[in-house]
């Protein structure tokens, strides 16, 4: 590997596009294969997936699903997110509260929220805000710990040179703490939102009247392997979309950043 | 000249009363999250909210009967032999992967996209071809448990320092001895973080896995006493399930801490 | 020329862990004064407590004893929580590390100055960019400080204090963290804009040669406890060369002089 002489930039590219592509051509025909082998009732098809995702589409019906489970996911990112990010920043000059608040905090992170679903649809009902419900505790604690780390790491010396120039606490918690936390807060995000969105899901697997889990557990119910396939493809879709609005949304924020290498992260 | 107007400053550090302070808030707070519990219950009644003492009598039963227990060896087995599987496959792919980097970047978008796939949203088609029984929920935690293991240790090989494996190199090492040695050296803080996730993450997969299918398991028992409008057994469940959970992230704590004591390894890695 | 800053018998130890001994003194019956307009150079070894010094001038650090005379007014404080960094704006402070804020481009981080002071109007905008100029940082006003190199961020943290026109600057090795070529550069543009303006500075230093380039006077900072060991008053007259500085009368028996106290 080391000794042959290495190929021009261009042409390293274009093997690698080859390779992927490649890769997922095979998996596509073995998919296929086994469509022919043991019967479309089992594994769909390629072809046949592609199709109902398509027909779905047009109709509206699977956009309309997967509207639903992005409403609860969003809404549940946004009435999490706020509070995660403010406390940590209120609470910066109290370290007495926060170290009060920190085994429960720890608890509810290290707690499996996934496994409160049924509780929560006990005292929300099988609508939307039970979904919701679960997705704020899921998103909170995350983005809660991030931001906290963020607010941690923040050099004092940016403090006090802060301070020198004769600035306000409000002033510095504004332009400073927050500005230094954003890297931290966004890292926070970027695994709390595709997390959200998999709880949604998860959540209308369990019980709903609307949504991608509910058409997974239709499809299923129905034996229709093709449809739970073309929902868990959409699925799939939006949590790949909320990955890349988040990595987008980083380059552009953090373009002060000096270029910092970064390595998958884990997921749901 | 001695200076009269300010004495001189020998101020020790912060005392205890802080610690105590800390201490006492703690409490303060745990016992107004009780008093909210009960109250609750009182308030909203025994079908949204169980009351406490009515949710530990609960547990209580369940342990006597030796129902609680034969729940959670149901929802360990599974979430052992999940962890297991997958683990090992976790690991070992990084490796493999290492000997050719034209094959890791071959791979490597096809495994991120495929771990944006809500694994639970399998659970249901599984069924079709397994039944209700342990498989469905083996997979999934499988799944789950692999992507963590998978990217951890991915992460971890990709973080050994080049020049450490150039050096080795040059000396005339063998691969299989760069990969023994160095690799697997500096790996060990990633990859004890990572067991050190995967493991809850199974056991509350398994969990989760169990509302959507089952006939055992902690799961089972919260989702079947849902749908009986049984909210107290739904809290009894709860509970139960995240005592199980705090008490295996203990452990594995502790294991780490005991493991790492002998062990050179510098930093402990946060993901 | 009345004395702005007057450092009497100034003692610093850090407090004492739970249950041990109080640390040693650090700063021990240190007293000099700065006059106003005057450019004041500190040299002293390292670990002499040089930037313990400044920062208890610049109040973020508490004084253990002795007292701090601002402009007639003591200003010490034996209370953490009752420092006043900067003492209302009276007191610049250029540190070693620059503290850019990295999220900041360099005009950005110039009239952050002025933001926080709600002076950010177009008198304020137009000095810093005559800042800019005269520092030879134009055109790199978008630029972020990691696309910087280490002398200019300097520069960058250098008119940040300027700008906002404080009547004391402190000022802690700033040149020590580059080469000796850009740091007889930026030697020079400080003294081109100390003259413009005739501010009070106390600039620290470990480097002999920039004492004396720099400074009316020096004084000489012995090894902890630190004291005043030593007082010079630099013979070279203004405007210097610093380029040349080696060449310069004086210059030579100076140094010797210093060197010898130094020890």
């Amino acid at each position: 590997m080391t000794d042959t002489p290495a190929p021009a930039v261009g042409a390293i590219r274009w093997r690698r596009l080859l390779d992927r592509v490649l890769v997922v051509a095979v998996i596509l025909a073995l998919w296929q294969l086994a469509s022919w082998h043991v019967g479309i009732y089992w594994v769909s098809s390629p072809w046949g997936v592609t199709a109902r995702f398509a027909e779905m589409t047009a109709s509206g019906e699977l956009i309309r699903h997967a509207g639903y489970t992005l409403a609860e996911a969003a809404a549940g990112t946004l009435i999490a997110g706020v509070p995660a990010v403010l406390l940590p920043l209120i609470l910066r000059r109290h370290p007495v509260l926060v170290a009060i608040l920190d085994p429960f905090m720890i608890g509810g992170y290290g707690a499996p929220k996934l496994a409160f679903a049924p509780l929560f649809i006990v005292w929300f009902g099988i609508g939307m805000e039970s979904k919701i419900a679960l997705v704020v505790s899921v998103v909170f604690f995350i983005v809660y710990f991030a931001t906290l780390n963020g607010v941690r790491a923040l050099d004092p010396k940016l403090v006090q040179t802060a301070q020198i120039l004769g600035a306000s606490e409000r002033r510095i918690a504004r332009h400073i703490v927050l500005p230094a936390a954003v890297p931290s807060i966004f890292a926070g995000f970027r695994i709390a939102v595709p997390y959200g969105i998999a709880a949604a899901v998860i959540a209308e697997l369990i019980s709903a009247n609307r949504g991608l889990g509910f058409l997974v557990q239709t499809g299923a119910t129905n034996f229709d392997t093709t449809g739970v396939f073309a929902a868990i493809a959409m699925a799939t879709l939006l949590v790949q979309a909320a990955i890349w609005l988040m990595n987008a949304l980083e380059r552009a924020l953090l373009r002060w950043r000096p270029p910092v290498d970064a390595w998958m992260e884990t997921g749901p | 000249m001695t200076d009269a107007t300010l004495p001189i400053d020998d101020a020790a550090e912060p005392a205890a009363s802080r610690k105590w302070l800390v201490y006492g808030g703690r409490v303060a707070l745990a016992l107004a999250l009780l008093a909210g519990w009960e109250y609750g219950a009182r308030a909203l009644g025994p079908l949204f909210f169980a009351p406490p003492l009515a949710t530990a009598e609960r547990v209580w039963t369940l342990a006597v009967s030796g129902q609680m227990f034969a729940d959670i060896a149901a929802t360990l087995r599974v979430a052992v032999a999940g962890f297991a599987i997958a683990g090992v496959a976790g690991v070992l792919l990084p490796f493999l992967l290492r000997r050719s980097p034209r094959a890791t970047e071959a791979v490597e978008p096809t495994v991120m996209f495929t771990m944006g796939i809500p694994k639970y949203a399998l659970a249901p088609w599984l069924i079709l071809w397994f039944g209700i029984g342990d498989m469905p929920k083996l997979v999934v935690v499988a799944l789950v448990v692999f992507y963590i293991v998978f990217i951890t240790t991915f992460a971890g090989i990709r973080g050994v320092d080049r020049r450490l494996i150039s050096m080795a190199r040059v000396l005339g090492a063998r691969e299989r001895t760069i990969s023994r040695e160095i690799i697997w050296t500096s790996l060990l803080p990633f990859f004890f973080t990572g067991l050190k996730i995967a493991f809850p993450r199974a056991v509350s997969a398994t969990i989760v896995g169990e509302f959507l299918v089952s006939t055992q398991g902690v799961g089972r028992y919260i989702e079947g006493a849902r749908q009986v409008s049984d909210t107290t057994g739904v809290f009894a469940g709860v509970l139960i399930a995240l005592a199980l959970v705090l008490i295996i992230n203990a452990l594995v704590n502790a294991i780490e801490a005991w493991a790492l004591r002998w062990r050179p390894v510098e930093r402990e890695m946060e993901l | 020329m009345t004395a702005l800053l007057e450092i009497r018998k100034l003692g610093k130890r850090f407090p004492a862990r739970h249950g041990r001994e109080p640390s040693p003194w650090v700063i021990q019956d240190l007293s000099f004064s700065v006059a106003e307009g005057e450019l004041l150079t500190i040299v002293g070894p390292s670990g002499a407590g040089k930037s313990t010094l400044l920062n208890i001038i610049a109040q973020t650090d508490t004084a253990s004893a002795g007292e701090i005379i601002v402009d007639g007014v003591p200003v010490t404080t034996r209370d953490p929580r009752a420092l006043k960094p900067g003492i209302d704006r009276r007191i610049g402070y250029v540190t070693q590390d620059d503290n850019l804020l990295p999220w900041r481009s360099t005009l950005d981080n110039v009239l952050f100055a002025l933001e926080v002071q709600d002076r950010l109007d177009d008198t304020g905008r137009a000095r810093a960019q005559a800042l800019i100029e005269a520092v030879g940082l134009a055109g790199f006003e978008r630029y972020y400080p990691h696309e910087l190199s280490g002398g200019m961020r300097k520069r960058t943290a250098l008119i940040r204090t300027l700008v906002y026109d404080p009547p004391v600057i402190l000022m802690d090795e700033p040149f020590a963290a580059v080469d000796a070529q850009t740091r007889t550069q930026l030697q020079a543009d400080l003294l081109r804009l100390w003259e413009m303006g005739r501010k009070t500075i106390v600039f620290v230093t470990h480097d002999i040669t920039e004492a004396i380039a720099l400074g009316d006077r020096a004084l000489v900072l012995s090894k902890q406890p630190s004291r005043i060991a030593a007082e010079h008053i630099i013979p070279i007259p203004r405007p210097r060369n610093v380029k040349d500085i080696f060449a310069l009368p004086g210059f030579a028996a100076t140094y010797e002089k210093i060197r010898a106290d130094v020890q």
